[in-house]
């Protein structure tokens, strides 16, 4: 039986859950309150959203555009945060694990990585 | 009605093409179908990149592209707060759920919920949720796919929906996951390629100049016109606006059959690069999307809208014509048949992984787990996930047959992302992260969450009494999209069962699904790649 109960009392396991959070949840509530106030701001301010900044260009499309390089800068960010953090943590808590239980099963499935 | 209207040939030849290299794969793949394994997840031999690509196959529906662009030629701003919403929902799933499924799942979203709760229970609920949304989602899709077939191959409705039918079961049937998957990364590649060069050519016709499209755009309506650079022309309401942004951003994480794409790839960190994928792909596609709606208002302008057809749909077609050398013109006639083939694939492969992970629910958490109690072979679920399949999509067919080409698509595609917010998201996330949840707070919250949307829906002023009506419904409901207030509802479900009753066991498990859904650990492996 594995002790699942240990494993996540244990001080990698906590810190993996730490740093990750740390990142996860502000990001989370940063995306919510930034596309949600867009979202209020075209229903509740639609003349505001249709002033022109340049010629046929609008406040609603500059800021629509920033929806777009939000989501890809929060999503490259977090593949670079994972590879050089996250998972070096998780690779730790997955180590020690095997190291105490000698079981096996406890080869991430990473290691069998298939190539195309 | 005759069977065949007015045939268009090059189209068809184009469809015939399509079909030829889809049924190529399906033949292909249906020899690594055979398992369990294969079927429902190919073998978790996808990399990042295909899955990336397959996801947006999957997500890219006939009314993201045919739909947006209209609605943009229609309406302008209004139809692209559709597309932002479609797109920051991919955030949700990153951040709260791509690599936790892939790390503590099987098959199906089920296998999650059911991971440390009562089993049955469980499963029935979240087999609930699903069957929910893709009836909603499939039938919308079918609908629309007759609808757009008959006018862009000039084939009878009925003939349409039910060759889309037919097509859609064979991959699924013979080709399981892995012809599925195939097929949406083809659809992905073709999509992106027609979006692209109709682009080019709009863009060309403007000088490369975005805001010189937006300006001839402005300037291309009449007093009449629905269209404006300012918001509230499509979505009147604040309210309405509101919910439906608020359903958007959080349904996509609630769709059983993108979830259900997770389990394809090896492992966690694939997962997580192939969300980042996705949303490169759908955000430029987006992006794109909105020089095909600028552009069909700036060159074809108001005359154009008859052509459009009802909700704009047939825009961008008519635009592809007119970017060709105009209807009539070999050109034309060329760019309008690619582009039919191209929205052709689209729907095969959206209603093809669609069908999949019902019947993936039907048979690995109905059949094989509450039916058979787990005591049945592979190769018995397989095959009633096959059966399962042929009859979801004769269902499929004989609604939207029957319903006809009159029913409303995208209320349809809408009530399918309500639901999916309310009753699959709100659960899915409690189950992976409160300690305290258990099987009463997942079945009263999938439950709440699908009955008060559905209820929601069917109250709303476009349903009942119907369409155009600004009375709203006698009881004096006056949302159409029901997010704002069935979304909270779902979570409060959640909360209320959970808080009714106690459950050790699965506070105790919980410690093991945290650990394994937050490393891989014990996660499902890949099977080996037979070259």
């Amino acid at each position: 039986m594995t002790d699942w109960q240990r494993i996540e009392r244990s001080d990698e396991f906590r810190e993996l859950v730490k740093r990750r959070r740390s990142f996860v949840v502000p990001a989370t509530i940063f995306f919510l309150v930034y596309y949600m106030a867009f979202i209020l701001l075209a229903g509740y301010a639609p003349d505001f959203m249709g002033e022109s900044i340049y010629q046929g260009l609008t406040v609603g499309y500059v800021l629509a555009l920033t929806q777009f390089v939000m989501v890809f800068v929060l999503g490259l960010w977090y593949l670079r945060k994972s590879a050089n953090e996250f998972d070096p943590l998780a690779d730790k808590v997955v180590e020690a694990a095997a190291r105490d239980e000698g079981d096996a099963r406890f080869v991430r499935s990473d290691e069998a990585e298939v190539k195309a | 009605m005759p069977l065949f209207a007015e045939v268009n040939v090059e189209a068809l030849v184009m469809a015939a093409i399509i079909l030829a290299i889809t049924l190529g794969i399906t033949f292909w793949a249906s020899k690594r179908a055979s398992s369990a394994v294969g079927f429902y997840a190919a073998g978790r031999q996808i990399t990042g990149r295909q899955n990336g690509l397959a996801i947006s196959g999957d997500y890219l529906s006939a009314a993201s592209f045919l739909g947006i662009a209209g609605l943009i030629f229609l309406y302008g701003f209004d139809g692209f707060l559709y597309s932002i919403g479609f797109l920051v929902a991919f955030l949700t799933v990153m951040f709260l759920l791509a690599e936790r499924m892939r790390n503590s799942g099987k098959y199906t979203i089920a296998d999650v919920l059911s991971f440390r709760l009562n089993e049955t229970p469980a499963r029935a609920a979240a087999a609930l949720g699903t069957f929910a949304v893709v009836t909603f989602y499939l039938i919308a899709q079918m609908v629309g796919a007759g609808v757009l077939i008959e006018k862009l191959v000039g084939i009878n409705f009925t003939l349409a929906v039910m060759l889309t039918g037919v097509f859609m079961l064979c991959y699924v049937i013979f080709g399981g996951m892995v012809a599925t998957t195939w097929v949406q990364i083809v659809k992905a590649v073709l999509l992106m390629a027609g979006i692209f060069t109709m682009s080019v050519f709009v863009l060309a016709k403007v000088g490369f100049n975005p805001v010189e499209l937006f300006n001839r755009a402005d300037a291309n309506k009449s007093a009449e016109s629905t269209f404006s650079l300012a918001p509230g022309t499509y979505l009147p309401k604040p309210l309405d606006t509101v919910s439906l942004g608020l359903a958007l951003v959080l349904g996509t994480a609630g769709l059983p059959h993108i979830l259900m794409r997770f389990f394809t790839v090896p492992n966690a960190k694939a997962a997580r690069s192939s969300v980042v994928w996705a949303m490169f792909i759908i955000g430029f596609f987006y992006l794109l999307t909105t020089f095909i709606g600028f552009g069909a208002r700036a060159f074809l302008g108001e005359g154009g809208v008859e052509a459009a057809g009802t909700g704009g749909n047939l825009a961008a077609p008519t635009l592809a014509a007119f970017l060709g050398g105009g209807e009539g013109t070999f050109g034309g006639d060329l760019f309008l048949a690619f582009i039919a083939g191209v929205a052709f694939a689209t729907i095969l492969a959206v209603v093809a992984g669609l069908v999949l992970s019902a019947s993936a629910a039907f048979s690995h958490d109905i059949w094989s787990s509450i039916v058979r109690k787990g005591k049945d072979s592979e190769h018995e679920e397989v095959l009633v996930a096959r059966i399962a399949a042929f009859a979801i999509g004769v269902i499929a067919i004989v609604i939207a047959v029957i319903g006809g080409s009159g029913l409303n698509v995208s209320f349809m595609v809408g009530l399918a992302f309500a639901v999916a917010a309310s009753a699959n998201f709100p659960a899915l996330l409690l189950a992976l992260t409160w300690r305290r949840f258990n099987t009463t707070g997942a079945i009263t919250g999938v439950v709440v969450g699908v009955v008060s949307s559905i209820f929601l829906v069917i109250v709303s002023p476009k349903v009942w009494p119907g369409a155009d009506s600004v009375t709203g419904s006698p009881i004096g409901w006056t949302l159409n999209n029901p997010g704002i207030i069935s979304i909270p509802l779902g979570f409060l479900g959640c909360f209320a069962g959970t808080l009714l009753s106690r459950e050790k066991e699965s506070e105790r498990t919980f410690d093991e699904l945290f650990v394994r859904s937050e490393t891989g650990l014990g996660a499902e492996r890949a099977l080996e790649k037979v070259a």
